[in-house]
């Protein structure tokens, strides 16, 4: 009974106005849909419920039921009957409305689904004059508005639905955003004011129809000339070139940020619609718009890691930008900010207010040209870097680089209002990526990229971090970039900036302030903390400290600091320079996307072969006259100074022929090997016949530096190896040997005596070396030795242990610790504290950590 | 400031040091080195100044130095020496002015509890406790923190005026009652100053002690003021440093210690010049043969690591012979070094001490290297005569017990080094095992 009663008040109202509304309607419904998508995002979520709740409560399910099979029997009959068979359709209409509404207070999605897909085939039947009955109207209104807290719900609560509620959350949720862009119009109005919509029709009041009418009709008229534009528009996404105009640009906007993510677009369809679209914009509120969108959907085309974006995409993405950073220097009213609200009216553009100083557009710069300086190393990473491919895709990093800058000078600008609130990070991040691009190369090479970047820039900007008059001088914009971030960031960025300075420097041969700089950072301490990109940083920093002590003839700083990268045998992996193949343990496929992903594009290399000759060399030269010295001793095992050279010598020497040297290894062994005999003169020139040296910068001098090396290493090994077979031997003669002047012979000499390393006396009236006698060890004196240094060694182990328990709380176990010269760990102990010892500490290699014993050993001594 | 003048030549004058030194000493401290470098200007004998230019300079640079603060006769008279005039300016009457009624409204205001300082009977009612006792002048005696606060401001005042003892009583009697942390540390620093300058070493060095203890523990938080702090501490130690013969040790410890060595290599190193000069000349007096050779091997250690920073003579005569061991490069820098130490305020009664000191040096550790010395050579190396050489070896060998005779007839010394046995090696090792194990388990057992 309710039902007739209802459906006859239904169909009243909607035949008083059907023929107001029959004119207006088919055009109206266009303009809709062209709105519908910007809309209907922004709508706030009501909470309808409370309205449509206690209407509907009484209805049981069984009710529902009835109804929906009555309303399957009367589809086919209800066509010839006129009124009955609208009648019959309101029925069934409302009866499936009350089943979605029941269904929406259980969260049965999965019965709202078909309820819904039902109801929607119904309402055509009823939507003889393109108005849809009102109750639909709330019924579609109310499902939206229970999706959308449905979905904000699930978002928060991590209880899964089952899965065919999830399924039909899904189905609904895909097909009322479509559908209710047809009905648009009457659900705001629904929406604006639900009881005078809902009265409008039961009460039959005409006066507010018609004013509602109008009330669309005014903007109609204005827009007539658009709507037949947007007609195309739709057409054209069909793929027909059809104009723009600068009106439709918010909604083209939208739709395509919509379809960002979905399945099925047509990304470059979309970029091609953008391109023109940018054409037609004439405000730069629109440009900047335009251009947003379209920069990222470019950078959508390179989704998925493996994959780098096209090159010509890249390419127009840079103009892009360029001509975004260009537009927002020009127009300084504009500023694309991160926290800036977003701007919901798609017919009207926002003007500056009397009381505004900005358009303030939602967007990040920095993120645009983070992502576009990704996209370059990513496809930098792609290409065989021995093509000239690769130098044609490098040349692109000036351009990239002049984006930086401006990108730089641009959040300068907008930095200096403090009502903008731009976080301090934004300026950190690309004065990172700038630092990024130069820390790497040669000061001229900086220079000219400096100098072209700064060409670009128009020349009354100048920046207020770096002026222009830096870019001359690459070290001092190093520095500056360098300070800027030390006293602005902290964490991972500051480390990044100190291990860029100091790399810098390393790569400039200023070597003590390189080393000064990495001693004073502390980085070695938690360095692990760190994610693993600045790890891999760290360890570049840390090798190019080493070849820059190897460049100042520091042989001995040089081998500790390579130590731990090359003695490791994964400097590839560790460097990032290539992806180790794992023996043993099997790497899962992503383990093996990650760290190809880690990957330094091949411009950015260190030349591991020139890194590995010198760690080796550098091994050769300490090693081999520790080999001698030690000769047969006990504690043969326990000084070991490069394990990895050791092995390779051991390699070496187990060969039963060698032949003539073909790799750089194979030099340094043979060298290695014509040393330990004495012959410096064949060790200098398996040395020098290395070619990988003409890559260092001023080779000559390097070669002359190792020459020097060998001849005094040559010394020292040939006195440890031969002085048990000689009583006296004259400086003349060494000096003749190793073509050393006699003042330098008798300084090695004197060094090596007063070290206690050899057992000799120097003689000045007739100026020989006088080798004492007896003082060869027999095997069960040293092994007495030896164990007199296990001894203590337990004991100073023993107090480092309870040191570590007791950290802090006990002041007694205090120790001394000097100043560790680019060395970590107390790599050499000042063990020769005792009495005077025929094998002693090699102490000519003090000058780093030199463990004293503490506040114990002193009490000791004292 | 005042670039200072050699007597003895240009060698010295690029290795001074006095504005580097300046960075980190006080106002009033400053004021003697300044007093010295005109004192060299002044040749001894004639009592003529020498350069008339460079004494200029100094007595422009003793004004501007004095200018702030309020020793203002002093520096009345220093201006009219300057520009020649009789009667100094009317400013300077008024700043003495200004400052004489300053000093009488602090004292005034702090009369009451100095003279409460001075009764018996209060003092004997104070006790370790420094809030107890405030709140017991405040009770008993109406003292407030205002009063106390003015000690300090009058403790100021009068250190700036050149008043040190009277400075330093007020910052002691300050120290004692206040509860304000920051500020006792500032007295403390001041009474430091004090009595460097009132040269009451005694007391300066447990001035010292309490400035190190505030450094440690106060500044843990923030090692940039830690380092500035140290910096000006070590700076400041070198007036007793070289002046009072029992702060030698406590200092070289301090010097020594890993906290204050790191500040010197990092931000002074022209420090080391000092600490080389005291390490050397400190080998007769060290009670401890072990510390001093330990100190020894730090001073050739950080001299090394630091050369490619700081390098004069001095530090260069240390590396020639204890790395490099070049004797003739050692020799050479030894007659260098010898002016620059002539030429500096803290040195200069240091320096025959010192070439005394190098020389055996020297000596050593050629001995050490050798077997047979040609005597003739020795003492060109040694700067002496072949007899005085002779006699100063003699002399030497009998101090030092040096297994070593002279052959007159072939000119030569010879020495004797008898190889170490291995026994007594395994026995030097394992010495200090039983006492360490002992400290050991007796901290284990806290």
């Amino acid at each position: 009974m309710s039902r007739f009663f209802r459906a006859g008040d239904d169909s009243s109202s909607e035949s008083s106005t059907d023929e107001e509304e029959l004119y207006s309607a088919s055009e109206e419904e266009e303009e809709q849909e062209e709105q519908e998508s910007s809309e209907e995002e922004e709508e706030e979520e009501e909470s309808s419920d409370d309205e449509a709740g206690p209407a509907k409560k009484g209805l049981s399910r069984f009710l529902v039921d009835q109804a929906e099979s009555e309303s399957e029997e009367s589809e086919e009959e209800g066509t010839t009957k006129v009124k009955s068979a609208k009648d019959k359709r309101f029925d069934e209409l409302e009866a499936t409305i009350t089943a979605i509404q029941n269904g929406q207070k259980i969260n049965d999605w999965g019965s709202i689904a078909n309820e819904f897909d039902k109801l929607n085939r119904q309402v055509v039947k009823l939507q003889d004059g393109g108005k849809a009955p009102k109750s639909y109207i709330k019924c579609i209104a109310e499902l939206e508005d229970s999706l959308n807290e449905t979905l904000a719900k699930q978002k928060v609560t991590p209880k899964k639905m089952n899965a065919t509620a999830a399924r039909g959350l899904n189905a609904v949720k895909q097909r009322i955003k479509k559908n209710s862009k047809d009905y648009q119009s009457q659900i705001d109005a629904f929406r604006n004011d639900r009881d005078a919509f809902m009265e409008s029709d039961e009460e039959v009041a005409p006066a507010p129809k018609p004013t509602k009418v109008r009330f669309h009709e005014a903007p109609l008229a204005d827009e007539a000339a658009e709507d037949e534009d947007k007609g195309f528009a739709r057409v054209d996404k069909r793929g027909k070139a059809i104009p723009f105009s600068p009106e439709s640009i918010q909604k083209h906007l939208r739709a395509i940020v919509e379809s960002r993510g979905r399945k099925n677009t047509d990304r470059n369809e979309q970029i091609r619609i953008m391109e023109e679209l940018n054409k037609v914009a004439e405000t730069p509120y629109l440009k900047i718009r335009v251009l947003q969108t379209l920069v990222s959907t470019r950078f959508d085309l390179g989704v998925g890691t493996a994959t780098s974006m096209p090159l010509e995409h890249w390419k127009a993405a840079e103009k892009e930008l360029s001509a975004l950073v260009s537009l927002l220097e020009a127009h300084k009213d504009h500023v694309v900010i991160e926290n800036a609200e977003e701007w919901d009216d798609d017919d009207k553009t926002p003007v500056l207010g009397s009381d505004d100083k900005y358009i303030k557009i939602p967007g990040s710069v920095v993120s645009y040209i983070e992502r576009l300086d990704d996209e370059l190393v990513r496809s930098l990473q792609n290409i065989d870097p021995h093509t000239s491919e690769y130098i044609e895709r490098l040349s692109d990093e000036a351009s990239l680089y002049t984006i930086i800058l401006r990108g730089l000078l641009y959040y300068e600008t907008i930095q200096k209002d403090a009502s903008l609130e731009i976080p301090q990070e934004s300026l950190n991040r690309i004065i990172q990526r700038r630092l990024d691009h130069v820390y790497f190369k040669p000061g001229q090479v900086v220079k000219i990229l400096e100098e072209n970047a700064w060409k670009q820039v128009s020349s009354g900007i100048d920046s207020a971090i770096t002026s222009r008059d830096l870019s001359g001088d690459a070290e001092q914009l190093i520095q500056t970039l360098c300070n800027y971030l030390f006293n602005n960031s902290e964490g991972i960025i500051r480390a990044r900036a100190m291990l860029c300075q100091i790399y810098f420097l390393a790569l400039h041969n200023e070597y003590y302030r390189a080393r000064d700089m990495m001693l004073t950072s502390h980085l070695q301490e938690n360095i692990a903390n760190f994610d693993v990109a600045t790890q891999i940083l760290y360890n570049r920093t840390l090798v190019q400290v080493g070849l820059c002590a190897f460049r100042r003839g520091l042989v001995y700083d040089a081998q500790n600091t390579l130590q731990d990268i090359c003695g490791s045998g994964r400097q590839k992996e560790l460097l990032a320079q290539g992806v180790m193949m794992q023996r043993f343990n099997q790497v899962s496929p992503e383990q093996e996307r990650l760290e190809k992903q880690r990957q330094l594009p091949f411009h950015m290399h260190i030349n591991l072969e020139l890194l590995e000759c010198v760690y080796l060399t550098c091994s050769m030269l300490l090693e081999i006259p520790l080999l001698a010295q030690i000769g047969s001793s006990p504690d043969i095992k326990k000084r070991v100074i490069s394990k990895t050279y050791r092995r390779m010598l051991e390699y070496h020497e187990r060969q039963i022929f060698t032949g003539p040297p073909e790799n750089t290894r194979d030099h340094v062994m043979q060298a290695s090997k014509a040393l330990a005999a004495g012959e410096w003169k064949k060790a200098t020139h398996f040395i020098h016949s290395i070619k990988i040296w003409d890559l260092m910068p001023s080779a000559e001098d390097i070669k002359a530096m190792l020459a020097k090396q060998i001849q005094e290493e040559g010394l020292r090994t040939y006195l440890f190896t031969y002085a048990p077979f000689y009583d006296t031997l004259a400086i003349e003669t060494l000096s003749t040997m190793f073509e050393l002047d006699p003042v330098k012979v008798s300084a090695v000499v004197s060094k090596m005596i007063s070290h206690e390393e050899l057992a000799a006396a120097l003689d000045q009236v007739t100026n020989t070396v006088i080798f004492r006698k007896g003082v060869e060890l027999s095997r069960l004196q040293s092994l007495a030795l030896a164990l007199s240094d296990k001894a203590s060694a337990l004991i100073e182990t023993n107090e480092r242990t309870l040191e570590v328990r007791t950290q802090g709380s006990a002041n007694a176990f205090t120790r001394k610790d000097g100043r560790g010269g680019g060395q970590r760990g107390g790599g050499q102990r000042g063990g020769g504290r005792g009495g005077a010892r025929t094998g002693g500490n090699p102490q000519r290699q003090a000058g780093g950590t030199q463990f004293t014993g503490g506040a114990l050993g002193a009490a000791v001594r004292g | 400031m005042a670039s200072a003048a050699a007597p003895n030549g240009v060698a010295s004058s690029e290795y001074d040091l006095m504005l580097k030194l300046a960075q980190h000493l006080d106002r009033h401290m400053i004021f003697p080195l300044l007093e010295f470098n005109a004192g060299q200007l002044v040749d001894e004998e004639s009592g003529n100044v020498k350069d008339e230019v460079k004494a200029r300079e100094i007595m422009q640079a003793k004004y501007s130095l004095l200018k702030k603060t309020n020793m203002t006769d002093y520096v009345a008279n220093l201006y009219c020496d300057m520009e020649g005039l009789e009667e100094p300016p009317a400013e300077f009457a008024d700043r003495k002015q200004k400052v004489f009624s300053q000093l009488q409204k602090y004292e005034q205001e702090t009369s009451k509890i100095i003279e409460l300082l001075e009764r018996d009977d209060v003092v004997n009612n104070l006790r370790s406790d420094k809030v107890a006792n405030l709140e017991y002048l405040k009770r008993e005696h109406e003292v407030t923190m205002d009063m106390v606060n003015a000690l300090f401001d009058l403790g100021n005042l009068q250190y700036s005026c050149g008043n040190y003892a009277d400075a330093s009583e007020m910052l002691y009697r300050f120290r004692v009652l206040s509860t304000d942390n920051d500020k006792v540390a500032f007295a403390t620093w001041g009474r430091l100053a004090c009595e460097i300058l009132t040269m009451n070493w005694e007391s300066a060095m447990e001035e010292l002690q309490k400035v190190r203890e505030v450094i440690d523990s106060k500044l843990s938080q923030n090692p940039l003021a830690q380092l500035q702090h140290r910096t000006a501490l070590t700076h400041w130690a070198l007036f007793p440093l070289f002046n009072f013969e029992k702060a030698r040790e406590p200092i070289l410890e301090l010097f020594f210690n890993a906290g204050y060595i790191n500040t010197i290599q990092a931000n002074c190193p022209w420090i080391l010049r000092y600490l080389a000069v005291a390490v050397i000349t400190n080998r007769g007096r060290a009670k401890n043969i072990g510390v001093h050779q330990k100190q020894m091997k730090d001073i050739v250690r950080i001299v090394k690591q630091e050369a490619y920073e700081y390098q004069d003579p001095v530090t260069r005569f240390v590396h020639a012979l204890c790395v490099d061991f070049d004797f003739e490069e050692a020799q050479r820098q030894l007659v260098l070094a010898e002016e620059v130490l002539r030429g500096d305020f803290f040195l200069l009664a240091h320096a025959d001490d010192f070439v005394d000191s190098a020389r055996h040096l020297i000596f050593e550790s050629y001995c050490k290297i050798h077997a047979r010395i040609s005597l003739k050579d020795l003492s060109a190396r040694l700067g002496l005569d072949a007899d005085a050489a002779e006699k100063w070896i003699v002399n030497l060998i009998r101090d030092t017990r040096l297994d070593a005779k002279i052959d007159y007839k072939g000119g030569t010394v010879v020495m004797n080094h008898p190889p170490s046995s291995v026994y007594q090696q395994v026995i030097e090792k394992t010495k200090g095992g039983f006492f360490r194990t002992q400290v050991l388990s007796a901290a284990v057992a806290k």
